[in-house]
Parts: C-alpha cells; structure tokens; sequence
C-alpha cells in the first residue's frame, strides 16, 4: 500500500473532468427532458383537470336542463290527459245521447212497425174473418133468409124519417116518376115486385120508374137506390159494416 | 502491493488505477453520450433506463436534501455511479479496481471533504457556515474539527480496505484452490462493490446535506 501524490492529483483531476462530462452529457439533459415531461404531465393533466370541470358543468348543465324539460314534459302529459279525458267524457255523453236518441227512435219505429204490423193482421183477420163469413153465408142464404131481407127492406122504407119522406115526396118533376133501382141477389117474384112497388108509391106518394138488377155479390137481400138515397138490406153491405165498425171500434 | 506505476512523464507518474479510470472515463462518457443523443419525449431503450439511475438517484438525493438537490446532485451521482463502475471493473481479469488503491480512495475522500465545506459556504455563507463548529458549545470546536479528519480518512481507508481485501482474498483462493473456486467470492465482489459504492455515496451526502443544512438546523433548535 504506497500513497502516490501523482496518482491522487490525477485521480481528483480526472473525477472533476468525469463530473464535468457527466453534468455535461448525462444529467443535464435528462433532467431536462424529466423535467419537460413533468411540465407535460402537468400540463396534460391540468387541461385534463379543466376539461373534466367544464365537462362536469356541462354535465351539470344537461342534468339540470334534462330535470327542466323533464317537469315539462309531465306537466304537458298531465293537461293532455286532462285534455284528453275532458274530451273523452264530452265525446262519450255526446254518444251516450245520440245512442238515447237513435234507441228512442228505434223504440218509436218498432213501436209503429209494431202497431202497423198489428193493424195490417187485424185488417187481414177481419178480411179473412168476412171472407169466412161471406163463404158461410152464401152456403147458409135460402128463400127464407131472401124473404127476410125482403121484410126487412120494406120496414126499412116504412121507418124512414119524416125529413126524408117530404123530401122524396117533394123531388123532381111531379108529371116525371123518380127513377128507382133496384138490385137483389136472387130474382125476386112478382108478388114481390107488387109489393116493393106499393110500398114505394106509399113511400113517394106517386109512381116510380123501378128498374130491377141482379147481382150476386150481395150475397143475400136488397139494395135500394133513389136518387142520392141508397138503401141496404144485404148481407155484403152488413159484413162491410160489421168489419168496419169493429176497426173502428179497435 | 507491488509498484503499479505504468510509465512516468516528468515529475508525473501514471499509475495502472489512472489508466484504468481514464478508461472507465472514456467508456461512462460514450454510455452517456449514446443514451442521451436521441432524447424523445416517450423514452425507449437505453433513455428508459439512464432516466432510471437519474430519477433513482434524484430520489434518494432529494430524501436527504430536498432542498439543495439541483446543487448537489451531479456531484453524488458521479460518485455513486464511478463507484459501482470502479467496484465492478476488477472482476473483468486483468483489470484492478482503481478503489483498491489508495491514493484513488484517499482523492475521492478529500474531494468530498472540500466539496462539504465548499457547498457549505455557498450555501450558508462563510460565517454562519463556520458558526456551526461552535454549536451546541464552543468546546466541541476540536471534537467538530478533529471529526472533519478521521470521517475523511474513513472514507478513504474504508473503501480501499474493503476493495483491495475483495481482490486478495479472490487472488489467494484462486492460487490456492483452482478455477472455479473463487467464484463465489466474485459474486460476493458484486455485492461489496455495490454496497461500497453505496455506502461511501450516502456518507458523502450526508456530509453535504449536514454541512448544507446546519444552519437551519440550529435555528430550528
């Protein structure tokens, strides 16, 4: 172990010389770069930093605007459910009153087809039930039934009311004799004519010009006309008023 | 220990320890100057890792003195990184350490002993620097003086013992027991180098950052 001067002055020499070159060469520049790139990640980080804030307060912003636009979308759903369901009631007593009003109408139709419908099956029952009659009288009518009608027809002319006697008495030409005519179902016999006629000469207090018909849609009896003056003792003008009397009466 | 003087220029007497670090010199300056020649924002290759050693010894520099690490930082990691460097080169055979010499160690030492004193007065001013070796008391001047010396020589001597014993002791075993006994005394080398390195960085940091910081440590009491 030798301690030489020569090797120790160079030795702290060349460790100055290597300092030199290493803060020269090494450290400064990597200090320099570490340090740039601090400053970097500082800055990056920084603007980063701000970028999240302003980020935030947009986020913010949006949360608060969303909340707002929120409020008033239920708001406006509210008024148009309450719209809606004003305009739903209006519209259902709106129906409601038109289905009153078609029911009624309904109900007042059927009620007239109904009583039209019932009206027509009368009618037709009461036909029917004339053509029945008028069928059973044409099997049942005979001399007798003919000769009754006949008796009937002359009470008839004798019940006439007064006002009616002057006023056949007093019609017409005196010298010219009223014209009679006379229709009945069956022929009637020659004491039946001398019968009709006297009664008749009584009836108009002069003679007649009597003209005598058949028909047989009488079905049974007389009818008598004078003038105006019609006189039935028939069983077809007693079926027709029969059947009215009783839709009249319905 | 032999005469390592290699040749001799004058008065001047190159030793085999100065060739060898004009060598670790010339090898440490061309890794800088390689690994700091593209420097580029996102680092790759031999930048990530200088930016490593940097960033690992600013560190630990700024632990100690946080507040003069600009200042003293080059200093120490020069001598932490010429340390491992000079440590590890006498593995290589027939290299020596330049640390198990002497005069190397006992250069180093002196270097850091004005450097303590040389950061202290920048820093604090003559006065106020030298105020320091009367605190706590007057009395403790010689103790504070006498301290400057031997810590210095510790320094030297600790770091040239360890190194120059490491090699003798590897040389002996390897005279005496053959070829591939020694090598687990060279990877105990390894781990004296490194911690050698070490130590004799963070002693020198702490003298730096005690001769730096007295002053605030005087007012704080």
């Amino acid at each position: 172990m030798e301690f030489n001067v020569s090797t120790f002055i160079l030795e702290s020499i060349n460790f100055l010389v290597l300092l030199w070159l290493l803060q020269r060469l090494f450290y400064k520049p990597l200090l320099k770069v570490i340090a740039e790139r601090k400053q970097l990640i500082e800055q990056t980080l920084a603007e980063a930093k701000n970028q999240q804030q302003q980020a935030e307060e947009k986020l913010a912003l949006y949360e608060n605007r969303q909340r707002q636009w929120e409020q008033e979308k239920q708001l406006a759903f509210q008024a148009l459910q309450q719209q809606i369901d004003v305009e739903r009631k209006v519209q259902l007593e709106k129906l409601q009153l038109e289905l009153e009003q078609e029911r009624q109408k309904a109900r007042v139709t059927l009620s007239l087809q109904q009583q039209e419908f019932q009206q027509r099956m009368e009618k037709q029952a009461l036909e029917n039930g004339a053509k029945f009659s008028t069928i059973l009288l044409q099997q049942a009518v005979g001399p007798e039934l003919e000769l009754r009608l006949f008796h009937l027809l002359l009470d008839k002319i004798s019940e006439f009311p007064e006002v009616i006697k002057q006023h056949l008495m007093g019609a017409g030409e005196m010298d010219i004799p009223p014209k009679v005519k006379v229709t009945s179902a069956y022929p009637l016999t020659a004491e039946m004519h001398q019968q009709l006629e006297q009664k008749l000469m009584t009836l108009m207090n002069r003679a007649a010009d009597i003209q005598y018909h058949q028909s047989t849609e009488l079905i049974a009896g007389l009818r008598l006309d004078i003038g105006a003056w019609v006189l039935d003792a028939n069983l077809k003008h007693e079926l027709i008023g029969f059947a009215e009397f009783v839709y009249v009466s319905k | 220990m032999e005469n390592n003087i290699s040749f001799a220029w004058g008065p001047v007497q190159i030793s085999t320890s100065i060739l060898t670090t004009w060598g670790i010199i010339a090898m440490m300056s061309l890794v800088a100057w390689l690994s700091t020649r593209h420097l580029a924002m996102l680092p790759k290759g031999l930048q990530t890792l200088a930016e490593g050693i940097v960033s690992v010894i600013d560190d630990a520099v700024s632990a100690v003195a946080p507040e003069q690490t600009r200042e003293i930082m080059p200093f120490i990691a020069t001598l932490w990184l010429f340390l491992i460097v000079a440590n590890l080169v006498g593995l290589i055979p027939g290299l020596h350490s330049p640390t198990s010499d002497l005069s190397v160690t006992s250069a180093l030492a002196v270097l850091v002993f004005f450097s303590v004193h040389w950061f202290g007065i920048k820093t604090l001013g003559i006065k106020n620097y030298l105020h320091h070796y009367l605190t706590p008391s007057p009395i403790l001047l010689p103790f504070h003086i006498i301290s400057e010396f031997t810590r210095t020589i510790a320094l030297a001597i600790r770091l040239f013992g360890n190194m120059m014993s490491l090699e003798m002791a590897a040389m002996l075993i390897l005279l005496v027991a053959g070829f591939l006994a020694p090598i687990p005394i060279l990877m105990l080398h390894i781990i004296e180098a490194l911690v050698q390195a070490y130590i004799f960085g963070m002693l020198a940091l702490i003298y730096l950052a005690g001769a730096m910081q007295s002053q605030q440590l005087n007012s704080q009491e």
